[in-house]
């Protein structure tokens, strides 16, 4: 049971680890806590169900449609709502994610109102057996894709040269201006970089969970709780945390309550900030970071 | 009071223009009742209970500056406090509403410990864990609170005889006044300069003396007081209580209503409150619809009038220039 | 009054003040000079209780300050201003010059919440004794205006009268005449010497040549976290070392 539990427990939190990694380096690139991340993964999952049963495309192209329509719109509220906002205090800046949280939720509310809508899995099959464990192989895809990204990201970033002046570019703005990198057009990028990855967490969970105006909300927690695990700002802070919380998750509800799994995320949080603020691998800085 | 002092501390010294025009509102408000009809003063007690939920939301995001994300919390506790007292221990309108009051100042003077520890968004995520963790609580504490599907209220009564809707506008009203009156006390005391001290300079605040860790709590404190007074009335008001109702989206209302109202303003708390409440009303047949038009009110403020319609209206009208207002260069 | 003695303050292996020895009498401007980094600040920031000492003790009027917390320096009768402006900008003139009464106003919390006329009285007494200290200052026409609007030199001004208004007995000023204008310096330096004159002792940190000058009874001149003169103003013109520490300084 205890392997059962670890390894679907990593399953879970792989996709938290995209979810906190677009956080994470949204806001180590702008310094911008994004209140609507949850909304960029709950329209990444959005788009896809739109893009096969309204449009009627298949999976590869709804996937496609998905990425690159959230790509657009995260590039789009940068250019219109985050950077006139710029010079602005950082409570304007916390209150602008906060208020596109609340219309993309009213968007989605609009058309899909009170419905709750399954989609197909990405793959069908019957379980399969790895020793004492069971898996799905949905989840196996999801975890597969996820480590992709995951590896994909840490690769881009450390060894490639694109990659390394981006990290320039995330630690000192005003240094890489001085160098010549543009640093708005970064930021564009970033803000779109940020909604894709976020959609990628959609598109990998709505398969397997239904599809439902809120369920950003909930997701935006565990991101929380994944990063504030993991030390706040860090990039493989991130994606150990969200590993943590999905194994811890599954933990408390295989061996303690079932009912305590929804709070996990809630308690982690808390703890870690009373006990030790800086998280697993984070620097503690006081402070809006 | 001495009229040979100029103008300076306490609510009257907004001059007497002010004083001559809160009369004719607090009249205006009394006469009410016998011209509208039922849903009209349905609504009007709606908005009586988030003018206090703006102010005690205020209290914290706007006085003493911190992002704290626990408004639909202590709404909620009041709420909870108020109804369940009724229900199992049998109090009376007054009394429970005193008992949420109570709790909710408790419970804001507890989520003003992180605060003396983090700040920023730290505070902003641990206040959300806790509001989400409280809604966890009503529903699995269901032997106390009813579950999931929430508790009706017993029948308000006060002094014996049952309340209309008429008689809950006028305990509404008297609550809010009280409660919003204590608040314009408070603020314009040296509580509201050590708020606004706290905000500005922490360094500089200790050097005064100001005891900056005790300040913290005190408006944490009086915050989850307000909004759970507030929380209470909302109960009496739907007669009926259930977890859904505070959670996520009931705290982004609340803070979009402050951010349109003004930061560190009472009359635009007041003005948000009033102008936002009326719309879902308006708003209800659409799925969404209040969540769409309440979050595009919020970016056309925070692009063009970023300290609010209060502040706006202040800085157009001097006379109603609140002290301690959070002027500053630019977008405040 | 105030009474360094061997005050020593390092940070990861830095010892930014080293042995310090002085002391500040009633009446008396005591300045503290010296080049950038010499460590007057740090100095004057373990005095305060901002940062904590690594040795020697602090003793005000004969009792031990040392280890204090800086509210609790603040209610024994010692104020001080800021180098980069302890001004309170989203308050009026009026307001920052009440916080600085915030000890001294008996207004229990729930007086205020009330508006009990025990704590309404105090807060009236209050703005009154704030109306006079800007008056003395010579800004009471300044009451109104939020003080993040003011120029430097008038928020030099409020910062003073905030320290003076509860009748501190020692205020410790950082670096007031940063960014003043010779008027403004010279406006500074009477107020200064007028509250000597009424028995409070001030602790000035300070670079500016020529209010040093005006002002001063003593001066210290650091270097490197050490005293290397002490003496009038006067005699630190001709002094040799102060010289050499201050040669191809513009």
């Amino acid at each position: 049971m205890l392997a059962q539990l670890i390894v679907s427990g990593l399953v879970n939190g792989s996709v938290y680890a995209v979810v906190a990694l677009g956080m994470t380096v949204l806001y180590r690139s702008t310094t911008v806590v994004n209140f609507c991340h949850g909304e960029f993964f709950m329209l990444g999952a959005f788009a896809i169900l739109v893009s096969q049963q309204v449009l009627g495309w298949s999976y590869t192209a709804s996937i496609l449609f998905a990425l690159i329509l959230l790509m657009l719109f995260g590039s789009l509220v940068e250019r219109l709502l985050m950077r006139p906002l710029q010079n602005a205090p950082h409570i304007s800046l916390a209150m602008m994610t906060i208020a596109l949280s609340y219309l993309f939720k009213g968007i989605s509310r609009f058309f899909y109102g009170r419905e709750v809508v399954p989609l197909e899995p990405l793959v069908d099959g019957g379980p399969i057996e790895l020793g004492s464990v069971i898996l799905l192989p949905q989840d196996l895809l999801v975890a597969g894709s996820s480590l992709l990204i995951v590896l994909g990201f840490f690769y881009f970033f450390q060894k490639t040269q694109a990659g390394k002046v981006i990290q320039a570019a995330s630690q000192t703005p005003r240094g890489a201006a001085l160098v010549g990198i543009n640093v708005p057009r970064f930021q564009n990028f970033m803000w779109g970089a940020s909604a894709a990855l976020g959609a990628v967490a959609g598109i990998l969970i709505a398969p397997s969970t239904l599809v439902y105006p809120d369920m950003g909300a909930h997701m935006l927690i565990q991101a929380f709780a994944a990063m504030t695990l993991g030390g706040f700002g860090s990039l493989p802070g991130a994606v150990l945390g969200a590993l943590t919380l999905g194994v811890l998750e599954n933990l408390i509800g295989g061996y303690v309550s079932s009912s305590l799994v929804e709070i996990t995320a809630y308690l982690a949080i808390i703890v870690v900030l009373v006990v030790r603020p800086q998280g697993l691998l984070g620097e503690w800085r006081q402070g809006r970071g | 009071m001495d009229k040979s002092l100029p103008a300076s501390t306490g609510p009257a010294s907004r001059g007497p223009r002010v004083r001559y025009i809160l009369v004719i509102i607090l009249a205006a408000l009394l006469a009410l009742p016998p011209m509208v009809n039922d849903y009209q003063l349905f609504v009007a007690n709606t908005m009586l209970v988030y003018c206090l939920v703006a102010v005690g939301l205020n209290m914290v995001l706007g006085y003493l500056g911190q992002l704290a994300f626990a408004s639909a919390a202590f709404f909620g506790i009041g709420a909870y406090v108020a109804g369940l007292s009724m229900v199992h221990l049998g109090l009376g309108s007054l009394p429970a509403i005193l008992a949420a009051a109570v709790c909710g100042g408790l419970a804001g003077a507890l989520v003003g410990l992180p605060a003396l520890r983090v700040r920023g968004y730290y505070l902003a995520i641990i206040t959300l864990a806790f509001g989400e963790l409280m809604r966890w609580l009503y529903v699995h504490a269901d032997g106390v609170t009813f579950g999931s599907g929430g508790f009706n209220m017993p029948g308000i009564a006060l002094f014996g005889s049952e309340l209309s809707g008429t008689g809950k506008y006028y305990l509404f009203l008297a609550v809010v006044v009280i409660g919003v009156g204590a608040s314009a006390l408070l603020l314009h005391s040296r509580y509201g300069r050590a708020f606004v001290a706290v905000r500005n300079n922490e360094a500089a605040a200790d050097s005064l003396g100001i005891a900056v860790n005790r300040t913290k709590i005190i408006a944490f404190a009086w915050s989850g007081l307000i909004t759970a007074l507030a929380g209470a009335l909302y109960a009496i008001l739907n007669g009926r209580v259930s977890p859904d109702t505070f959670g996520i989206s009931q705290m982004l209302m609340h803070f979009v209503i402050v951010m349109i109202g003004g930061l560190g303003s009472l009359a635009g708390s007041v003005i948000g409150a009033v102008l936002l409440t009326g719309l879902p009303e308006l708003l209800r047949n659409f799925p969404g619809l209040e969540e769409i038009v309440f979050s595009l009110l919020l970016i056309v403020v925070l692009f063009f009038m970023p300290k609010g319609v209060g502040g706006f209206l202040s800085s157009r009208l001097p006379w109603m220039r609140e002290r301690l207002y959070r002027e500053g260069r630019g977008n405040a | 009054m105030l009474e360094v003695h061997h005050l020593t303050v390092r940070f990861s292996g830095l010892t930014a003040v080293d042995d310090l020895s002085f002391s500040v009498q009633r009446g008396e401007v005591f300045t503290l000079m010296g080049p950038n980094g010499a460590g007057k600040t740090t100095a004057f920031n373990a005095i305060g209780g901002f940062i904590p000492a690594t040795q020697g003790s602090v003793a005000f009027k004969g009792k031990p300050i040392s280890g204090l917390r800086p509210a609790q320096i603040a209610a024994l009768g010692i104020r001080r201003t800021f180098q980069n402006n302890g001004i309170l900008r989203e308050m009026s003139v009026l307001e920052n010059v009440l916080t600085g009464l915030e000890l001294d106003t008996p207004s229990s919390f729930w007086g205020c919440v009330t508006g009990w006329p025990a704590s309404t009285r105090a807060e009236r007494n209050a703005t009154a004794r704030a109306r006079a200290m800007l008056d003395k200052m010579g800004i009471a026409d300044l009451a109104e205006r939020p003080a993040g609007d003011l120029s430097f030199g008038q928020q030099r001004l409020v910062e003073i009268a905030r320290a003076m208004v509860a009748g501190a007995e020692l205020i410790m000023l950082d670096e007031p005449a940063v960014g003043l204008s010779p008027g403004d310096r010279l406006h500074l330096g009477q107020s200064l010497r007028e509250l000597a004159a009424e028995g409070v002792a001030i602790l000035l940190v300070e670079h500016v040549q020529d209010l040093v000058m005006a002002v001063s009874d003593q001066v210290l001149v650091l270097n490197y976290g050490k005293k290397i003169a002490q003496c009038s103003p006067e005699e630190v013109r001709n002094n040799k070392d102060v010289l050499e520490v201050y040669l191809g300084h513009a």
